[in-house]
């Protein structure tokens, strides 16, 4: 059964999964070449993690594409079905859920081993100053938690109807009345701010997107 | 009599402008129901609550040993389902999409698909986007059929099919209704069709059953009679009047349960019968909608 939802998976986010492989496998490389080129002095230290840290900041966002489009991947074909066909499908609609994810979730290891790979050729590659040391696992796994975050949370409101969808337009558009009102009355009091701090900062869901993401590092 | 579809005071409200009221139907194991209503009559929407794709207002359904939708992981391993629009994803192939099938039916029995993939004339390596309106209805068929379900239900499956497809969608379910003993219901409003396959039939409309029956006491026994001299009011009929209607110097008279012996009633009310006239299933079914949106009439 789970080889028949993965099979459909793979149909329906193969060319999302490729791109993102090659964007995951070619990230730590390309972050690296000033310091992997033999033929230059290696980047000193403070240089070096510059330019790492630059190129950090495409990991949360190749994450986050990845999860997204994935996700959206999941259930586009079952929107477009009216979820005529899953639902007439023997099983209970909660493991048909478990299914979905469980195949999304397998299709998105490809890219992160993918960034596994990769940083792990770029630091074996790259002539580091003293005092630096490769990262490759650590980031690794900080790039899967972000992955998978994403994916789940993508996946949620995907799997969603209009209705959800309008829910959570609604809270957000609430959100924004209630700060605006608040500021009116008191201008110091910044609700978004607030929302912003329990869900970025740790432990929040989403903090893992957040700070820096570093292959290289002290 | 055990039935493969039961009902009992189903209630489900689509809209503000349509429900469906107290809706008792009882599909009898083994038989082929025709399922008979207008456009919009709530067909379709009895079928997607009888298979727990919507949940009841209130009322009972129950599907061969169980209750929907509480049981409909386990009964939906028994059925087969061809809905109304073609619900697959079009980016599969025929193949592919037989493929995904067989993972879920335990049942499902991979030398009949190859039998009626041949029977169907369908290319297993074709896109389902690319089929046409006919293949996709045949494909539909052949994933109901190779699953093996006691008890198949078909949305209009034939609906907008040119007459060489319906003949073999047709045969397909009846040769496979013979061989094992499964119940059909089928949904249409191409009543010509039915009234070939089907021996049960059931007559929807505006969310209400107006009329269940087996089709033969359907045909036989809607007539349509001209009398001359009756009462302006007759009381008790041996018969189910369903239309009266004035026709130069008599009337019409549209009956259900009619019977050959049933003529002596004329004369015992002062009324004359000059002809009994058979009525299709097609003109039965006309006669009981409009029975049903205009009971004054009877």
């Amino acid at each position: 059964m789970f080889r028949a939802i993965l099979y459909s998976q793979w149909k329906w986010s193969r060319l999302i999964v490729a791109l993102g492989t090659i964007a995951g496998f070619a990230l730590p490389i390309v972050s690296l070449q000033g310091a992997a080129r033999g033929d230059r002095s290696p980047l000193d230290a403070e240089q070096l993690l510059r330019a790492v840290q630059g190129w950090g900041t495409l990991y949360p966002l190749l994450a986050t594409a990845l999860g997204l489009l994935v996700a959206v991947a999941s259930w586009a074909p079952d929107h477009r079905g009216r979820h005529v066909h899953a639902l007439t499908l023997p099983l209970p609609r909660w493991r048909y859920v478990l299914l979905r994810f469980g195949a999304g979730s397998t299709m998105l290891a490809t890219p992160i081993i993918a960034v596994c790979a990769g940083a792990l050729l770029a630091t074996v590659a790259a002539t580091l100053p003293p005092g630096l040391q490769g990262y490759p696992f650590a980031l690794t796994l900080r790039f899967a938690l972000a992955v998978l975050v994403a994916y789940a949370l993508f996946f949620a409101v995907s799997a969603g109807t209009a209705r959800t969808a309008g829910f959570i337009l609604s809270a957000i558009a609430l959100l924004v009345a209630v700060q605006i009102i608040a500021r009116v009355a008191n201008p110091d009091w910044d609700l978004a701010g607030h929302v912003q701090v329990v869900l970025v900062n740790w432990p929040g869901p989403l903090a893992v997107f957040t700070g820096r993401w570093m292959l290289i590092d002290v | 009599m055990s039935y493969a579809i039961e009902t009992r005071d189903l209630v489900y409200r689509a809209s503000k402008h349509f429900t469906l009221r107290n809706l008792n139907l009882k599909v009898p194991t083994g038989s082929i129901y025709g399922f008979l209503g207008a456009n919009g009559a709530g067909k379709t929407t009895t079928i997607r609550v009888a298979l727990g794709l919507l949940r009841p207002h209130s009322g009972l359904v129950r599907v061969l040993d169980g209750t929907m939708p509480g049981d409909a992981p386990r009964l939906l391993a028994r059925v087969g389902y061809v809905p109304e629009q073609p619900h697959l994803d079009p980016t599969f192939t025929v193949g592919e999409m037989l493929r995904f099938q067989a993972a879920f039916y335990k049942t499902w029995e991979n030398a009949r698909a190859a039998e009626l993939l041949l029977q169907f004339r369908l290319d297993e390596h074709h896109t389902i986007g690319r089929l046409s309106k006919g293949q996709k209805a045949k494909l539909l068929i052949l994933l109901a059929l190779a699953q093996r379900g006691e008890l198949l239900v078909l949305d209009e499956p034939t609906d907008g099919l040119d007459p060489v497809v319906r003949r073999d969608i047709l045969a397909a379910l009846v040769e496979y209704v013979s061989q094992h003993q499964a119940t059909i219901l089928i949904s249409s409003h191409l009543v010509h069709e039915l009234e070939r396959i089907c021996d049960w039939v059931g007559i929807v409309d505006d969310g209400r059953l107006i009329a269940e029956m087996p089709m033969a006491r359907l045909k036989d026994g809607t007539k349509r009679l001209r009398v001359r001299g009756a009462p302006a009011a007759v009381a008790e009929t041996p018969f189910t009047l369903l239309a009266r209607r004035a026709n130069g110097t008599g009337e019409t008279w549209v009956v259900r349960d009619w019977s050959p012996d049933m003529t002596s009633y004329f004369p015992s009310i002062g009324a004359l019968l000059d002809d009994v006239i058979d009525l299709d299933l097609e003109d039965g079914f006309v006669e009981l909608l409009r029975t049903s949106r205009d009971p004054a009439a009877a």
